[in-house]
């Protein structure tokens, strides 16, 4: 009731008004602490790095840099070492992506129901999410030479070429499949169970079932993971550099701009690399985030 | 009839079968997940030759010397847990304070604003570190905090609010909105409003946040390995990386190392466990 009062009250009185002041006023300052650390360390280095982009800046100890317009770009898009990078980045994120997806989702539809068995599995299946990314990548290093290379007698994944971005993505699934399957549990259980038992009554088969209840429900629980480990999986930074340094084919396009900017001196190449990977993301996540929203309006 | 009733058994025991074979699948998997973890604990607690020799088995005889040496011989170790703590409190307090105040905001306020403000603190999980490393590195350095725990705190709450964000402003939005407009007429101002009513309401949600940030934080490389160039500024997963490549041959001293550096955020979580789940879940579907 007061809502409702109060909303009419927000109509009523005009833009400028004393009344729309102080509330409007109010609410900016509840949000600035944050504005302002938010703009000062995301936004503002955001559009600084669109100009270094442009030059041909070197050592980042130097102040010597000349416009080169898109001189950078143009050389990125043409080196095959860069592209490379970008092929081993998406292999990782699929691979992850899917990996984690899958487990999680086929964990949650197992442990959706509140039990106490069920809540104490949750809790151990999340835990590896608690671990950091580089602690993570260390031991499983481990875990690959120590236990399966001698239980199958093959070499560790994180060895060889062919392997390694596979062996790397398996470290990931591990450690956020916890999460995925949160986040399912959370949309199953936002499925009303009358639905279940209409169908059951019409004589659905459990197939029918998920393939026309179940998984039309979920589809805000798959936007909300798909696009966040998109994200996740196209900045992968840690494992490589933690297990994987030196080796060419484990070379994701973070690492790139990492070497180039603080490594090699070529700040203002390492800059381009990390808009262009930084527009590559935006372009697939939105693009994907799209997608999941047209289908959750469909169903 | 006797049809019907075999039929009947017939089909609980195929759910029987299920559940069974259910339970025992769970089991396999949290068994292959805990492997890792195994794996820590056992080499930590195992001298020199025991895990040369027998490297998976259960040690014969544990040992926390592993950890004494680590604590008394490596100063990287000491440095290291003291800065992780220094830089992580501070920016967990920080953030619940601020994003707290932001969220109530953008979850009570529906104008296209505030819409518009919401979707730009969002964009942050979009942006890669690395395209806004090398500014914020510039711009950190010319401040002279680079290497310092305040220009790590800043810089890290920056970094973590739009997913701090996220998480709490779907949360708000379940908060009943008419304990504050009786705290109004009651003649509290905004403020006080809302440090006396709303943010009591939200502890649920700042125990989720607190648990989460604290585990980025706490477990960051990225920002750490670009803002803190100097060795008595190295966080815990910095030293980490170097102990471990120094020390390949030394793997029980190395596992007690991380071991170490695991429990604290081990011990958070287990201790606050039900609110990170029921946090996640509930900032999934509303956010």
């Amino acid at each position: 009731m007061v809502a409702k009062t109060r909303k009419k009250q927000e109509h009523t009185h005009p833009v400028f008004s004393r009344y729309n002041l102080r509330i409007h006023g109010g609410n900016m300052l509840f949000m600035l602490p944050a504005l302002i650390i938010y703009i000062a360390v995301v936004l503002i280095p955001f559009f600084q790095g669109i100009p270094y982009s442009l030059t041909n800046w070197k050592s980042i100890i130097s102040d010597k840099m000349i416009f080169v317009g898109l001189k950078n770009y143009t050389t990125l898009l043409t080196n095959k070492y860069f592209l490379d990078t970008f092929l081993n980045t998406f292999k990782f994120t699929a691979i992850y992506l899917l990996g984690a997806n899958i487990l999680g989702l086929f964990l949650a539809m197992i442990l959706w129901r509140s039990s106490r068995f069920n809540n104490i599995v949750r809790t151990v299946m999340f835990m590896p999410f608690t671990v950091s990314l580089v602690g993570a990548a260390i031991v499983w290093s481990y875990v690959y030479t120590d236990i399966i290379s001698s239980l199958f007698e093959v070499m560790s994944p994180l060895g060889c070429s062919s392997q390694v971005i596979g062996g790397m993505a398996v470290i990931a699934i591990w450690r956020d499949m916890g999460y995925c399957m949160l986040i399912y549990i959370a949309g199953l259980q936002s499925i009303p169970t009358e639905y279940y038992e209409a169908a059951r009554v019409d004589g659905a088969s459990s197939f029918q079932r998920i393939k026309h209840i179940t998984l039309p429900l979920l589809i805000p629980a798959f936007t909300s993971n798909i696009t966040l480990l998109l994200a996740w999986g196209l900045k992968v930074f840690d494992y490589p550099m933690a297990v994987a340094r030196n080796m060419e084919a484990a070379k994701t396009t973070t690492m790139y701009v990492y070497d180039n900017i603080f490594g090699f001196s070529k700040a203002g190449l390492g800059q381009a690399a990390a808009i262009i990977t930084t527009v590559v993301l935006l372009i697939l996540t939105t693009a994907v985030s799209r997608m999941f929203r047209k289908l959750e309006v469909e169903a | 009839m006797k049809n019907d009733s075999f039929n009947l058994n017939n089909s609980e025991m195929k759910e029987l079968i299920l559940k069974i074979s259910k339970i025992v699948v769970v089991i396999i998997i949290m068994l292959v997940v805990l492997i890792p973890f195994y794996i820590s604990f056992n080499y930590s607690i195992k001298d020199h030759t025991e895990i040369t020799n027998n490297r998976l088995a259960l040690p014969e005889n544990p040992t926390i010397q592993n950890f004494i040496t680590v604590i008394s011989e490596n100063e990287q170790f000491l440095i290291g847990y003291k800065n992780s703590i220094l830089n992580t409190i501070p920016t967990v307090l920080l953030l619940m304070v601020i994003t707290s105040m932001a969220s109530y905001v953008l979850a009570r306020y529906s104008a296209k604003f505030y819409q518009l403000m919401y979707l730009v603190f969002i964009a942050g999980i979009l942006i890669p570190f690395q395209c806004i490393m090398l500014p914020l590195y510039l711009n950190i350095y010319n401040t002279g905090l680079i290497s310092t725990n305040l220009g790590f705190i800043i810089a890290r709450t920056g970094l973590q609010i739009s997913i701090s964000i996220l998480v709490v402003t779907g949360f708000v939005k379940s908060v009943p909105r008419d304990m504050e407009e009786a705290a109004s007429i009651d003649g509290c101002n905004r403020f006080q409003a809302f440090w006396k009513i709303v943010f009591p309401l939200m502890k649920p949600v700042n125990a989720t946040q607190l648990v989460l940030n604290t585990l980025f934080v706490w477990n960051d490389y990225n920002t750490a390995v670009v803002l803190l160039r100097s060795p008595e500024s190295r966080t815990l997963p910095l030293a980490q990386i170097i102990y471990f490549n120094e020390n390949t041959s030394e793997l029980n001293l190395a596992f007690a190392f991380f071991g170490m550096a695991m429990i604290p955020i081990l011990i958070l979580y287990l201790s606050m466990q039900k609110h990170v789940v029921s946090g996640i879940m509930a900032g999934a579907v509303k956010g």
